[in-house]
């Protein structure tokens, strides 16, 4: 159903996207970049954030559940995902309106920081150790991670940047915005919005799959081999000669 | 009794990489971090002088390599000889400049630019021009009397 309704918000965010919304007085059709620029880095904010509540939850609750923790880890993986796309349209961005696919300037530096980190944070669940060891040590490092968003966030505003201040998200509360890109931009929040929920639900389903399969595997293994065996009682006098 | 041995499964080479592969990862992004991280003390932090902050402000020199930023003057781009010269603007200071080729992204009058280049006798020569476009989204031709209050471009305004 999810999934679904993902499918359709993408159909409607590609229809007002490239049809109904009109292009920008300055920008012209580049304008229209912005519907996955802004809320692919809106979700990633939002799948950072949850990694580090589902991390606190891990290592603050009595139960220490691997739940919250697989969930952190897809929800980290979907993050930088996000973020790698937002960086990438951003270059693009950049280069028809700018002149440049990149500069080092406070909100681009800031992001690839971002970006750097949770790839850090999926290296670090991948060290090796049990699962509880895993759990750990990537929800300490999830939960410093998230203190980077602020910081990108009001990068334009703490340092000059050649990137411009937020449209939507002002501290004066004014939107400066044509009304039908305004809606074209939330229908692009609601997509990719569906599309992490849908994705962070299987990529946790999956995450818990690899660590069942590496808890129970041996037993398993050991159970298949005995069925295996019980089956075709001749084959046991060329035991190990066949693919495990 | 069933014979449970376990089979001889060829996995040489394999484990020792799933562990190392990490390990470079995390290399790679501390690597990377502080590439960033200097990146952005030496250049994402101040990243320009505004027009009117030329010989005023501390690392505003005249002498050094800048990045300027202020708005294009109305009325003040010209191309000649495969040179665009035009007039930036920011609280009433212009400052002229020359730069060798066409400006790219969105460059006209009127919008905010950011240029990276060094004084020689008054004269600001760019080697490359940068549009700052502002963080409001106007539709094209939707409403004329916008349209005629961004033809008298008012210089500085951002």
């Amino acid at each position: 159903m999810l999934g679904v309704l993902a499918i359709i918000a993408t159909a409607w965010l590609v229809a007002f996207g490239l049809g109904f919304s009109p292009a920008d007085r300055d920008q012209e059709e580049s304008v229209r970049i912005l519907y996955v620029h802004v809320p692919t880095i809106w979700v990633a904010y939002v799948a950072f954030i949850l990694t580090a509540v589902a991390s606190g939850t891990y290592l603050f609750s009595k139960k220490h559940s691997l739940g919250f923790d697989r969930f952190a880890g897809a929800s980290a993986e979907l993050g930088v995902l996000f973020v790698g796309l937002t960086l990438i349209v951003g270059a693009l961005w950049g280069r028809l309106t700018w002149g440049v696919f990149w500069q080092w300037d406070a909100r681009l530096t800031t992001t690839a920081l971002l970006f750097v980190t949770y790839i850090g944070y999926l290296a670090v669940r991948r060290l090796g150790g049990d699962p509880h060891q895993r759990a750990r040590r990537s929800a300490v490092m999830g939960l410093l991670s998230v203190l980077l968003i602020p910081l990108v966030h009001w990068s334009v505003r703490l340092w000059r940047s050649l990137h411009q201040d937020a449209t939507v998200l002002r501290p004066d509360g004014q939107v400066k915005m044509d009304g039908l890109m305004l809606f074209s931009l939330f229908v692009g929040v609601v997509a990719f919005s569906l599309i992490y929920a849908w994705l962070v639900i299987h990529r946790t389903r999956v995450l818990w799959m690899e660590d069942h399969e590496s808890e129970y595997g041996l037993e398993a293994a050991v159970e298949q081999r005995r069925a295996e065996a019980l089956e075709t009682p001749s084959s046991n006098s060329t035991g190990g000669k066949t693919d495990g | 009794m069933t014979d449970l041995t376990p089979r001889p499964v060829d996995d040489s080479g394999s484990r020792p990489s799933r562990r190392i592969l990490p390990l470079v990862v995390l290399a790679l992004v501390v690597a990377a971090g502080g590439v960033i991280l200097t990146q952005f003390l030496t250049s994402a932090v101040d990243y320009y002088c505004n027009a009117d902050e030329i010989g005023q402000r501390s690392g505003c020199d005249e002498e050094r390599r800048l990045r300027i930023q202020g708005t294009v003057t109305d009325g003040s781009v010209a191309v000649e000889r495969g040179v665009t010269s035009f007039t930036i603007a920011f609280n009433d200071v212009t400052v002229p400049v020359h730069y060798e080729g066409e400006p790219g992204g969105i460059f006209k009058e009127c919008i905010p630019v950011v240029v990276h280049g060094q004084f020689d006798r008054g004269v600001f020569r760019g080697d490359r021009v940068e549009v700052k476009h502002s963080n409001e989204y106007v539709a094209v031709n939707s409403d004329r009397l916008t349209e005629a209050e961004f033809e008298g471009c008012e210089p500085g305004s951002t």
